[in-house]
Order: structure tokens, then C-alpha cells, then sequence
């Protein structure tokens, strides 16, 4: 399931040497899928606390509003 | 000047092309956890978090590119993933049990490369068998 639904490999590898300042810099394998599992557990934990904030307004859908509320907590813990 | 135009056009077109597979890929992360969860996520949500998520990213890679870099290392490992879910105690754990198991996985993985070819001999020598017995 998570390889259905997760980051793949190419992705994550394109997305950080957009933004390496030295060309030389490389990404072992293994950190490549470890990174890939970490930038699904960014997104699952955004979705899962824009829903918790969600449910405490008691609504039935995740809006940017209540996004904008957990956003600050999530960028500190990440 | 026109080439460094056509550069930057290319360069801005690879950043949408990539912004286009993180959306897509939070959108269905995004549909896993509504279904999970029985609470739908607006449109401008999953464009929201994915935007983050393509921000974020240049923080963590250049994280990661420091960290190497401190370690005399141009090849960004797994300890330098570690050191950046180093904020958040629960995370570290899991990504650190995480590794554990990718590490284990790769093992084996190996482990049954060196095997396999000798599966192979088994597999071609199998139908012979068969046919004798036949």
C-alpha cells in the first residue's frame, strides 16, 4: 500500500537535487527511501491535523482555514 | 541572452512538472486518509499541503546537503535523514526503526540476488524431471 500511494524514489531524488547548491552532492539509496517515508509522513501528519482541527469545528471537510491553524505546529516539528 | 531565457523557461517548467507529481502524490495520501478518516479534503486544501510539501523540500534538501557536507561527506546517507527528524522525538524514533527495517529489507533482498541463480538451475532442471517421469 505504501508503495502504491508513497513518494517514489525518482521523485524524491529530483526534488532535492533541484536545491542542492553543489552539484557534486549525491543521495545514497537507502536515505532516498527513508526520505520518501519521511516526506509521506509530512503529508499524512498535515492531512491527519487539518482533519483533527476539522472535527473540533465540527465540520465534515478539511478547509485551508483550519490547515492554516495546525500549519505553524506541523513546520516546527518537521 | 535568448539562451539564458530558454534556460530559465526550461528550469521553471521542471519546477511545475515536479509541483504536478507532489500534488499528485498528496492528493492520494491526501484520499487515504479521508477514506481512513470519513472527512473529505477541499481542493484548496491538497493544492495547500502540496505547496508546503514543495517548499519544505528545499529547507530539508539543503538540511541534508549541510549535514553531509559537515561530515566531509558529498553522499547524503541515512544518518543525515536521522539528523533531520531530529526535532520531534516520536519521529526520530519511527524513522530510525524505519531505517532498521529498509537496512533488513536490502539484506535479504541481497542475500536472495546470490540466490537466485542457482533457483534458475533448479527451474530448468525441474521440466526434465517432469518428462522423465511422464
Amino acid at each position: 500500500m505504501e508503495e502504491t500511494s508513497g513518494f517514489r524514489k525518482e521523485l524524491v531524488s529530483r526534488l532535492l537535487h533541484l536545491h542542492f547548491r553543489d552539484c557534486k552532492t549525491k543521495v545514497s539509496g537507502d536515505a532516498l527511501q527513508l526520505m520518501a517515508e519521511f516526506l509521506r509522513i509530512f503529508v499524512v501528519e498535515a492531512a491527519a491535523r487539518g482533519v483533527c482541527q476539522a472535527q473540533a469545528e465540527d465540520l465534515d471537510v478539511v478547509n485551508v482555514d483550519q490547515l492554516e491553524k495546525v500549519l505553524p505546529q506541523l513546520l516546527l516539528d518537521f | 541572452m535568448e539562451e539564458v531565457g530558454a534556460e530559465e523557461q526550461q528550469r521553471f517548467c521542471q519546477r511545475q512538472r515536479l509541483k504536478a507529481a507532489v500534488h499528485y502524490t498528496v492528493g492520494c495520501l491526501c484520499q487515504e486518509v479521508a477514506s481512513d478518516k470519513q472527512v473529505q479534503f477541499s481542493k484548496q486544501t491538497i493544492a495547500a499541503i502540496s505547496e508546503v510539501t514543495f517548499r519544505q523540500c528545499e529547507n530539508f534538501a539543503k538540511d541534508l546537503e549541510m549535514f553531509a557536507r559537515h561530515a566531509k561527506r558529498s553522499t547524503i546517507t541515512t544518518e543525515d535523514v536521522k539528523l533531520l527528524a531530529r526535532r520531534s522525538n516520536s519521529l526520530l524514533k519511527y524513522i530510525t526503526e524505519k531505517n532498521e527495517e529498509i537496512a533488513q529489507l536490502n539484506l535479504e533482498r541481497k542475500a536472495k540476488k546470490k540466490r537466485k541463480p542457482e533457483d534458475g538451475n533448479k527451474d530448468s532442471l525441474e521440466p526434465d524431471v517432469d518428462v522423465g517421469e511422464q
